[in-house]
């Protein structure tokens, strides 16, 4: 008798205890709804990529010497040299050069290795299209330049993924129109400018 | 019946738009914003979407069972809304045996699930099936138990005279106080029977895609999607009927127009006692609503065997012994626990 009663108790024990803990968990929950959000609002809201992002490849077709270093430096030979052996000036002469995006790694080995500079890493990142062909750029679709995140009006740029501002550890209670970590672009240039005068000043006295 | 459709209806546009704000909120997100005010649409554009989309029946599948499932599922929920009184006179049909009716009509809504999950011919949608009907019939008796105590407390089935029986002293006659073990049975029982988050495994899509919804697409998934947040607005209804005192307004309104001198049979009065009487059934039923979304974001899921471990070796007991309790106490204190 005596030793059901405490089994009785025992469990009783262990369910308060159950309930106590998700008590606990439900006051967290509750504690994140009074938080700032972290998310970066993105058609509108877009993250300034850092300055070595490796995003879509850039090519210019008259710097190449199709020497084709960006086939074998490549993991999967995926850069097309397309080009002909010119006998007057006995040079190749560069038809097409084509780099299929959607088999492409970013690994960023040939724009590492290429001898005239004429691959380079753009930050574009937006490559959806509806048919996978489309990823398929030729010499035309890989000089075009991206359109920067700053210049765009509609796109409202991000510094960091920071979602506090600077030293601020506690997402409560923040005050209305408070700002995440880090400068804009136009801010900087602004301070640069600001602080040029100032400078001139110093040199001419 | 064109009133309850309505009623329910917004009802689900509502329940639709606190969960994704309750759940964007607890996950430091925004939540839906640009589909009308605060995202006050987005239920509806999800709603025309799914009636837009074209109706597949898929080529082994029981095509009569695969349509009657979904309805089957839907229609009871929708009928169980005749029984939720939102003031004295404010219910569709004041049956005397009101409360037993929810009961029943919840009882066929697994036929619905199994129906669904057995034509559907895929395996994940049968498992699907199969743990909703488990898992409704499991929960059904600790639901109907923690009920009976309830019942016994009033004698009475009927939904208005459970609330009336509460009505005397404000929140202090409430049932939450005398049946405090009762209300949450009732509350965990009626989140397995909506197959709310810590009891979601019928349609666990981490682990059986999406149950005995996996083959269903456009509107009759819509009805499934449908039946589910009117059955949980309707839960929480019953609850705030059962064990919140329903309509009544904290402090009675006869005494506070009372003290303020007012004649309980002035027309005014009367106009304004029944608006906060559908006021204050709607804000508990949704204030339950958000308490369940926000039981969703804290609480992981259970596992089957433990599911069936709560039901059976927990709650039954229980619940049991909240009954027999129930009993004693109203034997021994009638004038407080109903003579």
């Amino acid at each position: 008798m005596l030793n059901f009663l405490k089994q009785v108790g025992d469990y009783a024990k262990e369910t308060v205890q159950a309930a106590k803990y998700i008590g606990q968990g439900l006051s967290v929950t509750f504690d994140h709804m009074k938080r700032r959000p972290v998310t970066i609002q993105y058609p509108y809201e877009k993250l300034i990529p850092s300055e070595r992002y490796r995003g879509r490849i850039h090519f210019e077709f008259d710097k190449c010497i199709s020497c084709e270093v960006c086939v074998r430096v490549c993991p999967i030979n995926l850069p097309v040299v397309d080009w002909t052996f010119d006998k007057a000036t006995k040079k190749k002469t560069l038809d097409h050069y084509s780099i299929d995006f959607g088999v492409c790694i970013f690994c960023g080995n040939c724009v590492e290795y290429c001898p005239t500079n004429c691959l380079s890493m753009t930050e574009e990142y937006e490559l959806a299209a509806y048919d996978r062909h489309e990823l398929n750029y030729d010499s035309v679709a890989l000089g075009r330049l991206p359109y920067k995140v700053t210049d765009d009006p509609m796109v409202t740029p991000m510094r960091e993924l920071a979602y506090l501002p600077k030293g601020v550890v506690d997402p409560h209670d923040l005050p209305e129109g408070s700002r995440r970590a880090g400068k804009l672009p136009q801010e900087i240039l602004a301070e640069i400018e600001a602080s040029k005068p100032a400078k001139t000043e110093q040199a001419s006295d | 019946m064109l009133l309850i459709l309505i009623a329910a209806t917004i009802s689900i546009f509502i329940a639709v738009w606190l969960e994704r704000k309750v759940s964007a909120a607890a996950q430091q997100r925004i939540g839906p914003e640009y589909i009308g005010p605060l995202g006050a649409l987005q239920a509806t554009a999800d709603g025309i979407k799914l009636i837009f989309k074209e109706d597949i029946n898929p080529a082994k599948a029981d095509s009569i069972l695969f349509t009657l499932g979904p309805a089957l599922v839907v229609i009871p929920v929708f009928i169980s809304y005749l029984v939720v009184p939102f003031g004295q006179n404010m219910v569709i049909t004041d049956l005397g045996i009101g409360i037993f009716l929810w009961i029943a009509l919840s009882s066929i809504t697994p036929i619905g699930f199994l129906m669904s999950g057995y034509s559907s011919n895929n395996k994940y949608s049968l498992l699907g099936g199969l743990r909703a009907t488990a898992q409704s019939i499991s929960y059904e008796i600790p639901l109907a138990l923690a009920v009976l105590a309830v019942v016994m407390m009033s004698n009475s089935l009927s939904t208005v005279d459970i609330v009336n029986q509460q009505a005397g002293y404000g929140i202090l006659s409430w049932n939450i106080w005398r049946q405090p073990v009762g209300f949450i049975l009732f509350w965990i029982a009626a989140l397995a029977e909506c197959e709310r988050l810590p009891f979601d495994l019928p349609e666990a899509e981490e682990e059986i895609v999406a149950g005995y919804q996996t083959e269903y697409g456009g509107m009759k998934f819509g009805l499934f999607y449908v039946g589910s947040y009117v059955n949980l607005v309707l839960s929480a209804m019953l609850v705030s009927v059962l064990y919140l005192g329903g309509w009544s307004f904290p402090v009675p309104v006869e005494v506070l127009a009372g003290t303020l001198g007012i004649s309980e049979t002035t027309p005014w009065l009367q106009v304004i006692t029944a608006a906060l009487g559908i006021m204050m059934t709607l804000i508990k039923a949704y204030f339950l609503v958000f308490l369940a979304v926000l039981l969703r974001w804290t609480v992981p899921r259970v596992r089957i065997d433990q599911l069936l471990d709560l039901g059976w070796k927990f709650l039954l007991p229980v619940a049991l012994v909240n009954l027999l309790l129930t009993a004693a106490l109203k034997l021994a204190f009638p004038f407080a626990f109903g003579g």
